[in-house]
C-alpha cells in the first residue's frame, strides 16, 4: 500500500468523484454506441404500435360497484408492471371460459 | 482416595481447557451483540438471509478456545481465507450479475449519471472519517458502506482495512435492510409534491444484441481503466451474461441459486466470524456505524439533488425520485422509490425506471472502489 498524493480528504473527494463521473460518462456514451449500431432495432420509421390497453375500449365497465377501484389498480399495475401505460377507459370480461376449459383438460389427463 | 484424587484433576483439566475458563466480559458482550443480531434477523426479518449467519459467526468467534484461527487448518479457517484472499465478493457478483437485468438502464442510459451522483455519500463518510481521525485508507473502506453493496464493501476493506472488516460488514448490511426507513424522510424533504407526482414516459425496449453486447463491452471497458476491480466487475458481467445469452441458462440458474446461497452462506459466516471481541469492542465501530448513516443520507441526498437537476433538465420528464435508487442496494432502494411515488400520486409507477440508477449503483460503487484502490493501493 502507498501513500496518496494528497491527504487531504477534500481533495480525494473531489478527484474520485470526477473520476466515477468520467467513466460512467464513457459507459454512457457507449451504451449510445451499441445503441446505434445494433443491427437488430427496430426500424425508427415504424409506426409505434399502441398499447393494446387503449385499443381494447368498447362496452363500459361491468364489474360489480364494490370492487371496481380496486380491479382496476390490480389491471393498472399488472400492465405498468411489465412496462405497459395508458389509460384504462373500459374494463370488460373477454368471453372465453378459460377456467372451464382448464378444468376439462385437467380432468381428460386421469 | 486415589480415585477421587484423579477424578479431581480430569475435571480441572477439562474446566481449565474450556471456553468457560477463558472467558471474558468481552466475549459476553459479544455473544449478546450476535444474539441480538439474530433477533433482528429472525423476528424482524431484517436481511434475514445475511444477518443470521453473520450473527452466528458473530457468536462463533467468540467461544474461546475453538482453535477457529491457529496454525491448523479447519473448516472455519477455510472460509477466513475465502474473504480474507477476497473470493467470495466476485462470485457473490456472480449471482448478482446473473439476477440482473440491465434493460432499463440500457433504455435510459442517462440513469448512469444518478448512480455516479450518488457515490457522494461514499466520499462525504471518507472525508467525514479522515477529518475524525482514520487513515486515508480506513476512510476508504468505512465510506464505501455509502455505495450499499455488501459484496463491494468487503472487497474493498479487506484489501484496505481488513482490521476493521467486521464492523464495515455489520454497518453495510444493516443499513442496507433500514433502506426503507432511512431513505423516504430524506426523499421527501427534498423534493416538491408536484416533483413526486411526474409521471415517466415508457421506457424503450431493448434488443437481445444489445443486452449480450453490455456485459461484455463495459468488462473489457472498465477493467482495463481500473484493473483492481476486473475480478468484482469482470463477474458480475459474466453472470449477467449467462441470463442474457440465452444459451447458457443452466450455469445462469446456477449462478443466481445454488452457487449464490452457497457463497453467501459462507461469505456472511466469514464476516461474522471476523466479529471477535478485540477488534469489534472498540470504539471505532461506534464511529464506523454513525460514518456509514452520513454516507447513506449523503447518497441518498446526491442521487436526489441530480435526480431534481435532471428534471429541470428534461422539462420534467424525469422523477427526483428515482435518484435515491442510486444507491446500489438492489432492488430495495428502487422499491422504496416506487413507494414514495405512489404515496405520492397512487399509479404512479416508478419501479422499472427506478432499476435503471439502481443498477447503475453497483456498477458506480464498483467503480468508485476502484477508483480508490487505484489510488491508494
Amino acid at each position: 500500500m502507498h501513500q496518496p498524493v494528497t491527504t487531504n480528504p477534500f481533495i480525494i473527494m473531489l478527484i474520485n468523484m470526477t473520476v466515477v463521473f468520467i467513466v460512467l460518462i464513457a459507459l454512457m456514451y457507449l451504451i449510445k454506441l451499441i445503441h446505434y449500431i445494433d443491427p437488430t432495432k427496430p426500424k425508427a420509421k415504424q409506426e409505434p404500435t399502441p398499447a393494446p390497453v387503449v385499443q381494447e375500449v368498447a362496452v363500459p365497465v361491468e364489474v360489480p360497484k364494490k370492487n371496481d377501484d380496486e380491479v382496476v389498480a390490480a389491471i393498472m399495475a399488472a400492465l405498468s408492471s411489465i412496462g405497459e401505460y395508458g389509460t384504462v377507459k373500459a374494463i370488460r370480461p373477454i368471453n372465453r371460459e378459460g377456467w372451464k376449459q382448464s378444468g376439462r383438460v385437467q380432468n381428460m389427463n386421469f | 482416595m486415589e480415585f477421587i484424587n484423579a477424578f479431581v484433576v480430569s475435571l480441572q483439566s477439562v474446566w481449565n481447557d474450556s471456553g468457560f475458563a477463558s472467558f471474558t466480559g468481552g466475549h459476553g458482550i459479544m455473544i449478546l451483540v450476535g444474539l441480538i443480531l439474530l433477533y433482528l434477523a429472525i423476528v424482524k426479518e431484517f436481511e434475514p438471509l445475511l444477518l443470521g449467519p453473520i450473527a452466528f459467526g458473530c457468536i462463533l468467534a467468540n467461544i474461546p478456545c475453538t482453535g477457529f484461527f491457529g496454525e491448523e487448518m479447519n473448516v472455519m479457517k477455510a472460509i477466513n481465507f475465502g474473504i480474507k484472499f477476497e473470493i467470495f465478493p466476485p462470485l457473490i457478483f456472480l449471482g448478482i450479475g446473473a439476477m440482473t437485468d440491465f434493460s432499463p438502464l440500457l433504455a435510459r442510459p442517462i440513469t448512469l449519471m444518478l448512480g455516479a451522483a450518488a457515490q457522494i455519500g461514499v466520499f462525504v463518510a471518507l472525508a467525514g472519517a479522515m477529518i475524525l481521525g482514520f487513515s486515508v485508507h480506513e476512510a476508504a473502506a468505512i465510506g464505501i458502506i455509502g455505495g450499499a453493496d455488501g459484496p463491494t464493501s468487503i472487497y474493498l476493506s479487506t484489501k484496505l482495512a481488513p482490521h476493521l472488516l467486521g464492523a464495515i460488514a455489520v454497518a453495510a448490511y444493516s443499513y442496507m435492510s433500514l433502506v426503507p426507513l432511512i431513505q423516504p424522510p430524506v426523499m421527501m424533504m427534498l423534493t416538491s409534491q408536484k416533483e413526486r407526482e411526474i409521471t415517466m414516459e415508457n421506457l424503450r425496449p431493448v434488443t437481445r444484441f444489445e443486452r449480450i453486447v453490455f456485459p461484455i463491452v463495459a468488462t473489457i471497458f472498465i477493467s482495463l481503466l481500473l484493473p483492481s476491480i476486473a475480478a468484482l466487475l469482470g463477474c458480475l458481467m459474466l453472470g449477467n451474461l449467462f441470463r442474457e445469452s440465452g444459451v447458457m441458462d443452466r450455469l445462469s440458474d446456477t449462478a443466481q441459486n445454488a452457487l449464490c446461497n452457497m457463497v453467501t452462506i459462507f461469505l456472511a459466516t466469514g464476516t461474522g466470524m471476523t466479529m471477535s471481541a478485540e477488534s469489534f469492542l472498540v470504539k471505532e465501530t461506534l464511529l464506523i456505524i454513525v460514518l456509514g448513516l452520513v454516507a447513506f443520507i449523503g447518497g441518498t441526498a446526491g442521487g436526489l439533488l441530480l435526480g431534481k437537476v435532471m428534471s429541470k433538465a428534461t422539462g420534467g420528464k424525469i422523477n427526483p425520485l428515482i435518484g435515491s435508487a442510486g444507491v446500489s442496494a438492489v432492488p430495495m432502494a428502487a422499491r422504496v422509490s416506487q413507494m414514495v411515488g405512489m404515496k405520492a400520486k397512487p399509479g404512479n409507477y416508478l419501479l422499472m425506471h427506478a432499476m435503471g440508477p439502481n443498477v447503475a449503483g453497483v456498477i458506480g460503487t464498483a467503480v468508485a472502489a476502484g477508483t480508490m484502490l487505484a489510488m491508494l493501493k
